[in-house]
């Protein structure tokens, strides 16, 4: 039916031209140019913070990374509670979405959105609801990934 | 009384007695702040979730639709509205409250048109005095029901449109002949069309032939002239939906003037709000036409106007089936009684 | 877009008080992770730089890619801790390898602990300070020497 890309029947096919005509394009450049900008601000304090735990703490550059995550999505968890994040993301795009705080704030917003339908069903189950597809396919890529590169390992070849 | 293929003529002109238009604070920034009766600071609405606040926006904008004819809701007989939300919840919650015999509809956004059709043609043969129509929505349940969190930072794109937070109400009544008042004349129930468009970030798009195609219906119906109409206002096309129904109608054959075709969802907002190709939603049509259109009406800018209210029936589900986004679109023709013969 | 305006500066102010409090408190080895240091090694046993871990800094900083070179030799191990120029960053790995084989060849005797990690440079500057300032023991000395080493073979 639909997923095997349904035929379109002419009369579709023209409207579809026509209504390409009107549609208003995503200004894919300023878009890059505006995630370049705001992703590269977001990793700078990302940097400043892991600079942070190597100076006050007994972090080294390995193990700053945990905490600096943490501390990113507390950071992008207040941002997404005063309502900022969501226009942030609106202006950066990709900039905003694709470090950690990205990660943070579909977490927390989807949370923040199903908190009336309660804590368990409504927070608990809906929390992950846009965040869920993200770790599961992370958690199961490293897993592949870890994998051939212990095989690779056992033969030889690294 | 049906005329032509699709289209109902109501001989007995049934009046729109009275309106109430509720909204939210980003419509209270808008361009139409002042044709709201009701206008909320937050989206909350006094209320713990949005659908309670959604219930409540419907049922305002009845209590004050009825309050500015002094009529009790007892004497209503039927009361049918629809939104956007499963299982209409917040109208069905509302009709609870009112305790009006309820018929719900959906028609996404083009509900707002489907009632009063429908709410005419009872009226008009007598199938009851009075009946309340009216649709509404709400931006963070609208946009929970069918998109991301409202809080998630996620890119849209410029076809994107933004869900009206508001409710339109009108009391349909049968004509006691009074002069001044708008009343429908005729009704053009639309066909499904479907072009294949599948992104639900441009309904604008996907919606335009379904309104195109009613537009056409309606002047084949009635056999009369896109010039006879001071007005043909589309629901909420957008920018986008807009150019390209009115491409489709100049291509058809149909004579009409640019500047007597405007669409709702770009009434309603200034150029400065972020609603990228302008307002949806099932309160859209309903707030601007009972609000902002029948002001105008009354103050006589317009005597007769086509109002036609597009709908994507969509659901998150088929979107995400792959399924194209079927569209509907209705039209009601409102003129000021008096203004004409 | 107000909002926008308001949540940049609030992120640019936690940028700057994360960013400037560390010259606030620690004049002597703030710029550490900056600046070049071009420490003087230090041997642990004598308290001060001799001729051997002289010759040791002098053979780590030969390799091109390396730009800063802090050593502390203490009695069984000696921290070797270097910054790479930052295009060379990439090829860190192998810079490690490079080094390792250099030393090993070099002075088969002695034991090393190799890092290029910005935490054990700055640890062991701070440690050399306070050797120069004459505020620890030599026992004291070599038992933060072994700290830093362990800290080094943290992973996670």
């Amino acid at each position: 039916m639909a997923s095997k890309k349904k035929k379109t029947t002419p009369e579709q096919l023209k409207y579809q031209q026509l209504q390409q005509k009107h549609e208003l394009k995503r200004p894919v450049l300023k878009n890059c140019i505006k995630a370049f900008f705001v992703g590269g601000l977001i990793c700078m304090i990302c940097q400043a913070v892991s600079f942070f735990y190597i100076y006050y703490f007994n972090f080294t550059e390995q193990t700053a990374g945990n905490p600096t995550v943490a501390t990113m999505v507390f950071f992008s968890m207040l941002l997404t509670g005063f309502g900022v994040y969501d226009r942030l993301g609106q202006f950066a795009g990709a900039g905003s979405a694709v470090p950690v705080t990205g990660f943070g704030n579909a977490v927390i917003s989807a949370a923040i959105e199903h908190r009336t339908e309660g804590l368990v069903l409504g927070v608990g189950g809906n929390m992950f609801k846009l965040a869920g597809a993200v770790i599961l396919f992370g958690v199961v890529s490293a897993f592949f990934v870890a994998l051939i590169k212990t095989l690779l390992g056992v033969w030889g070849v690294l | 009384m049906l005329q032509g293929h699709q289209s109902w003529i109501f001989a007995n002109r049934p009046m729109i007695k009275a309106t109430g238009v509720s909204g939210g604070p980003f419509e209270a920034n808008g361009n139409l702040a002042n044709e709201f009766d009701l206008l909320h600071e937050d989206l909350w609405m006094g209320e713990e979730t949005y659908e309670k606040a959604h219930r409540v926006l419907l049922e305002e904008a009845m209590h004050a639709a009825l309050s500015k004819v002094d009529c009790q809701k007892e004497e209503v007989q039927f009361m049918m509205a629809g939104d956007l939300i499963n299982q209409l919840t917040p109208s069905n919650l509302a009709a609870r409250t009112m305790q009006i015999p309820f018929m719900g509809l959906y028609g996404a956004c083009s509900t707002s048109m489907e009632s009063l059709a429908l709410a005419s043609f009872i009226v008009n043969y007598q199938g009851a005095k009075r009946i309340l129509s009216g649709a509404s929505s709400h931006n963070a349940a609208v946009e929970k029901q069918f998109r991301y969190p409202t809080e998630y930072g996620g890119q849209k794109p410029p076809t994107a449109q933004w869900t009206v937070t508001g409710a339109g109400v009108a009391l349909v009544c049968e004509n006691d002949g009074t002069k001044g008042v708008p009343v429908t004349t005729s009704a053009t129930i639309g066909k499904v069309v479907d072009m294949g468009i599948t992104d639900p970030f441009n309904m604008g798009g996907a919606m335009a032939p379904a309104a195109a195609d009613t537009i056409i219906a309606h002047f084949r119906d009635r056999q009369i002239e896109p010039s006879y109409y001071d007005l043909i206002v589309t629901g909420d096309l957008g920018r986008i939906g807009q150019k390209a129904t009115y491409e489709l109608l100049i291509n058809s054959g149909l004579k009409i003037n640019s500047n007597q075709f405007k669409d709702c969802g770009l009434l309603i907002y200034k150029d400065n709000q972020p609603v990228q190709s302008g307002g949806s939603g099932a309160g859209c049509s309903a707030t601007v036409l009972y609000g902002h259109l029948l002001n105008q009406m009354k103050k006589g800018i317009y005597s007769k106007i086509l109002v036609v209210a597009t709908g994507a029936l969509l659901s998150p589900l088929t979107f995400q089936q792959d399924e194209s986004i079927p569209c509907i679109a209705h039209a009601v023709a409102i003129e000021t009684e008096g203004g004409m013969e | 877009m107000k909002k926008i305006y308001i949540s940049c500066t609030l992120v640019g102010f936690i940028f700057l008080a994360s960013g400037c409090n560390p010259h606030a408190r620690q004049e002597d080895s703030g710029m550490t992770l900056l600046k070049k240091t071009n420490s003087s090694p230090i041997q642990l046993s004598t308290m001060n730089s001799s001729k051997e871990v002289q010759d040791i800094k002098k053979d780590v900083s030969s390799l091109p890619e390396i730009y800063d070179v802090a050593v502390i030799k203490g009695k069984k191990d000696t921290l070797v801790v270097y910054k790479v120029k930052h295009l060379q960053r990439f090829r860190m790995k192998k810079i490690e390898k490079k080094l390792n084989t250099l030393l090993e060849k070099k002075y088969p005797d002695d034991k090393f602990s190799v890092s290029s990690d910005y935490k054990i440079f700055l640890e062991a500057e701070r440690l050399r300070k306070k050797i120069k300032d004459a505020h620890v023991t030599k026992k004291k000395a070599e038992k933060e020497l072994q700290s830093i080493i362990k800290l080094k073979d943290e992973t996670t």
